[in-house]
């Protein structure tokens, strides 16, 4: 069938042996790829008792039928893994090159399984797969291994770990081509574990397009749109992601020292616009991408990608900290450390304030920008301090006996938005498959830009209907696998027809959300399965009962409870959260009953 | 007088940050605005109405009511077509 790669490849590391078998055309066609299918193959082969750090766990990389068309941003693939920062299921996408070049070397997906007896990297050319002996580059940061093993954008990718992955950092990303990551959850601590240490590829092979006339035509209206459109044409390549900074603080949503406060004295210091006049090198972007967000910044110590939005805040308004040199540093850093900047840094501000308060022995302060690169460092090495932290702010406040001082949701990092200002995002926040994260679902558009339209952001009542509409929209575009940046200039509509057109199995807009929603609701079988239930669907009890004492969303707590009640009842779930057999049935899901 | 503050390319436009402007309402202070900079004009408004994306919000609160009452200490901030997650 055209668009899809056929094949899977299953790589044991036990015995550095592999496998190709067909992938199940009727499964792909229910779940398209990347993160769906990531989903569906999990469900099978990693259940309850396994540990995610143990050789029992998998780590299955996808890619969609869209990947390597050359359609617009078609560059992403998943990883699909049982996190070990949350214990739930787990996605993390990235973008660069390497997600184009695993398609072209002819698989829809690699499972990883199993450990090596002694670290390996492993090379992909196609048919030819090869096991590396690792153990002298075990050790070796990101960007140093990244250009040792060839890394060559349009021929050649590197996929690793850095330190902390080696390290079994439940903070840990995996890196791609250099500065790209698959950030969240830890997916770098069961890469280290498994004792590899980097995936390459190349490949050759082009994927098939059924209806290539159609797709021409479709290739040439996205660019149009994109074109056309303000956000993608002006605001994403020309004030990057951090521009958001003096919105979220003149609303009064962004969240500051731990969310203490929600109103950053510092944010200009640290905005998209101080960022641009005096750091900003140039613009770059991944494969077939015309939006060209990425910023290349520069200081008198490093140059190199980002620092996006959320690793600003976190590193940033989060730890108290103005200094922006300091902060494009720090972020600088993880990448090379192969470490998520949005974990890190909350929890290095979950620190400051267990520090602040007496409870950790350390000394850890909000606003010393000098701390930042020593406690990165010992986070990806495990070392003194960085040993307590380096597990994430759930396990670090529990340890010293508060955990309501950690700013997760099941345990994940939440990002920048502080939801007593955005009742739609504590939602979604709250109910977010990987735990706290606003890439999958972000109602930021609705509730402050007004893409497509505005919604008043303290309202409660009705929001659950946008954010699920949100969420499995978001995992639509995730199973394709698609930037979800291309959202903001086209429709869901024209995914739709592309998807058709490439693969030749017609999907309409309906169709393409249904692919979301299921995928959703298999995510929430998982973690069900895992033990989770209704109580975890929650927030920090900070932003339950802690109202901010000034600015705009002044008096505002998370009305979370009656927003839950709604949620499981459109969802067609019941009370407890489970989704119910009608809906399993709509869904053709209720075989995993 | 009310404080209007104006964030990235809006404030290379205008060559300031911050601005007092004199005005009743919301739109009358925009206007007011555009009329002193007139680098602004069909950047944050067009046709009398607010341009697709532009961000307004006064004391931190999101409108694009151009009729809202503007009191004298109010804080007007606008920004231009943003994105970003």
């Amino acid at each position: 069938m055209s668009g899809w790669s056929e094949t899977i490849l299953d790589i044991d590391l036990n015995t550095l042996t592999y496998k190709t078998y067909p992938l199940d055309m009727e499964m792909a066609r229910q779940f398209v790829g990347g993160r769906g299918i990531g989903a569906r193959l999990l469900w099978d082969m990693v259940g309850p008792a396994v540990d995610p750090l143990s050789p029992e766990n998998v780590l299955i990389f996808t890619n969609g039928p869209l990947t390597a068309t050359g359609y617009q941003t078609s560059n992403r693939f998943s990883v699909t893994t049982k996190s070990p920062l949350t214990g739930t299921v787990l996605d993390a996408n990235s973008g660069g090159y390497w997600g184009m070049q695993f398609k072209k070397a002819g698989y829809a997906v690699l499972i990883v399984r199993g450990r090596a007896e002694k670290p390996v990297w492993i090379e992909i050319k196609n048919e030819v797969i090869a096991f590396h002996a690792a153990n002298e580059l075990w050790g070796m940061r990101v960007f140093a291994l990244t250009e040792k093993l060839g890394q060559n954008n349009n021929k050649r990718n590197v996929l690793c770990i850095g330190p902390a992955g080696e390290n079994l950092s439940r903070m840990a990303s995996i890196m791609n081509d250099r500065e790209r990551a698959l950030a969240r959850g830890g997916p770098g601590a069961v890469m280290g574990s498994k004792n590899l240490k980097a995936i390459v590829v190349e490949g050759r092979e082009r994927p098939e397009i059924e209806d290539k006339e159609r797709f021409k035509f479709l290739l040439y209206e996205t660019r149009k749109l994109l074109a056309a459109s303000p956000l993608t044409s002006q605001a994403l390549p020309e004030f990057g992601t951090v521009v958001l900074m003096n919105i979220m603080n003149n609303i009064g949503a962004l969240a500051t020292r731990n969310h203490q406060q929600t109103q950053f004295e510092g944010a200009e210091a640290i905005s998209g616009e101080e960022l641009t006049e005096k750091y900003l090198v140039k613009n770059a972007s991944c494969w077939a991408c015309p939006i060209g967000c990425t910023r290349i910044s520069k200081t008198e110590k490093v140059e190199g990608e980002g620092p996006e939005f959320e690793s600003t805040w976190a590193l940033g308004a989060q730890c108290g900290i103005d200094d922006l040199p300091a902060i494009i540093e720090a972020n600088a850093l993880c990448n090379d450390l192969g470490l998520d900047t949005i974990s890190v840094g909350s929890t290095i501000a979950c620190a400051m304030e267990l520090s602040e308060k007496g409870y950790l022995d350390s000394d850890l302060r909000f606003g010393r920008s000098d701390q930042l690169a020593p406690v990165i460092e010992a986070i990806a090495c495990r070392q003194d301090v960085g040993a307590e932290l380096t597990d994430g702010s759930f396990r670090l406040a529990t340890k010293y006996g508060h955990p309501e001082l950690s700013m997760s949701a099941k345990g994940m990092e939440m990002p920048a938005y502080d939801p007593r200002g955005l009742q739609g995002q504590g939602l979604l926040y709250a109910t977010s498959n990987r735990g706290g994260c606003h890439m999958r679902g972000n109602m930021i558009g609705l509730e402050v830009l007004g893409l497509p339209k505005l919604i008043d952001r303290f309202q409660v009542q009705g929001k659950s209907s946008f954010v699920i509409l949100n969420q499995n929209s978001n995992a639509a575009i995730d199973s394709l696998v698609l930037c979800k940046f291309t959202n903001m200039g086209v429709a869901d509509e024209y995914f739709a027809r592309v998807l058709s057109a490439v693969t030749g199995v017609q999907y309409a807009t309906t169709d393409l959300i249904k692919v979301g929603e299921r995928v959703w609701n298999l995510e929430r079988l998982y973690n069900n399965r895992e033990g989770f239930t209704a109580k975890d669907d929650t927030l920090p009890p900070r932003l339950l009962t802690e109202a901010p004492v000034d600015g705009p969303s002044k008096g505002w707590v998370s009305q979370l409870e009656p927003m839950l009640k709604e949620y499981y009842r459109t969802r067609g779930w019941n009370e407890n959260g489970v989704p119910t057999r009608q809906k399993l049935t709509e869904l053709g899901l209720v075989n995993l009953m | 007088m009310p404080v209007v503050k104006l964030f990235a390319n809006l404030r290379k436009l205008a060559e300031t940050k911050e601005v007092s402007v004199s005005g009743a309402t919301v739109g009358a202070v925009l206007n007011e605005l555009v009329e002193r900079s007139p680098a602004l004009d069909g950047i944050i408004l067009e046709n009398g109405e607010l341009r697709p994306h532009v961000l307004v919000t006064l004391n931190g609160h999101t409108t694009n009511d151009l009729s809202l009452q503007v009191a004298e200490q109010d804080e007007i901030a606008i920004f231009p077509p943003i994105a970003g997650g």
